[in-house]
């Protein structure tokens, strides 16, 4: 019945896949960038002192462990956001009208507040802890975050729903599912694979936007580079240091970026 | 999709349960835990400062590490700023705070500063020789680099009226004294002795050309009520030790700070 139901989707094979040149390249810029920003660093110190490039080999490890923190964190908002952004997109285009326009704005607030300031307000409103369960801050960050993410997803999955031609939904009930069968059954699995590009794309924006949390207190790789800049006391590694975090998201980031590129290549509906 | 609902936030409780048996006695809570939770900060050489394992150290952790030894207990050091310090300290996440906190009569509304204190820091600026400060008004409507949080930027942007620059960290404001994006970097006057006094050529046309302002006493920080409990007393009597034996003078000199006038007239004061 699926079958019967499925619009014409292009199906690239392997093909089309990362671009392996271009991200060759890429990545060949930004090393040179890092490259030539601790030479002339290194220059422009005196000899006495420690190379700058062992100095960011030391505090690589304990740098690396804050970003991983980064990454776990990006981790867990997307799981919630995606969660709640998924209930809130389908409730965007229920056929009840005050849950529709319910959903409209609490995803228009969310989508258009700045991230920061939500999650300041997450840090401040949520209790330490709820009942006998404590609340880190961690935790907190990762719900404050959430929030505009679950505004985005709400976006990329109403917009996934409506791209499937009404047609679908047409033959569908003149086969006598009914409606949530054939949003479960029918049109969700068609529109997913249109979601999944944009909430790859939404996931990488995350990812880079998680160093905010350091802004409120929470150990992550730019508070562990802000720590290592601070212990060495040299305004030379200012910029090498920044850039070897800078590197790590980036080597994270870009592929993700690629593969959203070719999925969505792969996916596009043939017009 | 139910069920991976309540999966997903039984997930969450779980991790954020952290097991809080709040007793009345601070030092029994400890003894029974095995463990003390101070707050420390782990971006302000030479007070506390990470290295590249991780490990925090410093003039702070020093005294920190005293007290753990004192009550027999392991020390556990959890990263604060000034922003969350006195929250988590109310809350019971630490049970005591040792980072660079500021005693002032608002802050001891909401915690209890131990006395006597083991630190007097001052204002200062520092400022290349060539831009010939020689006085606090002649900062008025220049531009003066600052870090986030100090408790001296208020005062001085109220008094001198200066353009304030104010950065995240401080060797974020350092660069930007070093680029003239600034005419001077307001900060503790004798971290500017230190890092003068260090002997670095990149400072070699440097000084600290104020005289040094607002003189403010820096205090170990527990909850209210356990100022005058036994951990308040222990605290109290530790410190008039740390005084007495001129620990905390020879703490200055292990860690690189010039000699701070306060503590040898404490000394004097109390023998």
């Amino acid at each position: 019945m699926k079958v019967l139901l499925t619009p014409r989707i292009e199906g690239f094979g392997g093909s089309r896949w990362l671009k392996p040149i271009a991200s060759t390249r890429a990545l060949a810029a930004v090393v040179f960038v890092f490259l030539a920003s601790a030479a002339w660093a290194q220059a422009a110190a005196p000899a006495a002192q420690a190379s700058v490039m062992s100095v960011l080999w030391k505090w690589a490890p304990l740098i690396f462990q804050g970003f991983l923190f980064n990454l776990l964190v990006s981790v867990g908002t997307m799981a919630l956001g995606t969660v709640l952004g998924v209930f809130l997109g389908l409730a965007q285009v229920s056929p009840y009208r005050g849950l529709r326009r319910a959903a409209w704005a609490i995803t228009q607030f969310f989508r258009n507040a700045p991230w920061l300031v939500l999650l300041f307000y997450a840090m401040l409103i949520l209790p330490f802890q709820i009942g006998p369960v404590a609340l880190p801050s961690w935790l907190k960050a990762v719900i404050g975050l959430s929030l505009p993410v679950m505004g985005n997803i709400a976006e990329i999955v109403r917009g996934g729903v409506l791209s499937i031609p009404t047609g679908q939904w047409e033959s569908a009930e003149a086969l006598a599912f009914s409606r949530r069968q054939i949003l479960w059954m029918i049109i969700l699995p068609q529109a997913v694979k249109r979601m999944i590009p944009p909430w790859m794309n939404q996931y990488a924006i995350l990812t880079m936007a998680t160093t905010l949390i350091s802004i409120v207190g929470i150990q992550d790789g730019l508070t562990m580079t802000r720590a290592a800049l601070v212990a060495e006391a040299r305004t030379d590694l200012l910029v090498p240091m920044y850039l070897m975090l800078l590197l790590m998201f980036f080597v994270y980031c870009y592929p993700i970026a690629r593969a959203t590129l070719s999925l969505e290549r792969r996916f596009a509906v043939k017009i | 999709m139910k069920s991976i609902v309540t999966a997903l936030v039984g997930a969450i409780v779980a991790f954020g349960i952290a097991a809080e048996a709040r007793a009345q006695d601070t030092i029994a809570k400890v003894k029974q835990a095995g463990v003390i939770v101070v707050g420390v900060k782990n971006d302000y050489k030479p007070w506390g400062f990470l290295d590249p394992s991780g490990k925090i150290q410093g003039f702070e952790i020093d005294l920190a590490q005293e007290v753990a030894d004192k009550l027999g207990v392991k020390l556990e050091m959890l990263p604060v700023t000034a922003a969350n310090r006195m929250e988590f300290l109310r809350q019971g996440r630490i049970d005591m705070v040792i980072a660079t906190m500021g005693d002032t009569p608002e802050r001891r509304k909401q915690v209890g500063m131990i006395e006597p204190n083991y630190y007097a820091g001052a204002t200062n600026v520092l400022a290349p020789k060539s831009a010939g400060l020689k006085n606090w008004a002649d900062l008025k409507g220049r531009k003066v680099c600052a870090v986030q949080g100090a408790y001296y930027n208020r005062r001085v942007s109220q008094l001198y009226a200066p353009e304030m620059i104010v950065f995240p960290a401080v060797p974020d404001a350092l660069k930007a004294l070093q680029g003239n994006n600034c005419v001077a970097f307001l900060f503790d006057n004798t971290l500017i002795v230190s890092t003068l006094a260090g002997g670095d050529p990149q400072w070699a046309n440097y000084e600290m050309p104020l005289p040094s302002e607002d003189p403010q006493l820096w205090a170990i920080g527990v909850r209210l009520d356990d100022l005058d409990a036994p951990f308040g007393k222990l605290l109290k009597d530790m410190s008039v030790n740390w005084h007495k034996s001129g620990h905390l003078v020879a703490l200055e000199k292990k860690w690189g700070i010039e000699t701070s006038p306060y503590l040898v007239e404490t000394q004097k004061k109390l023998q």
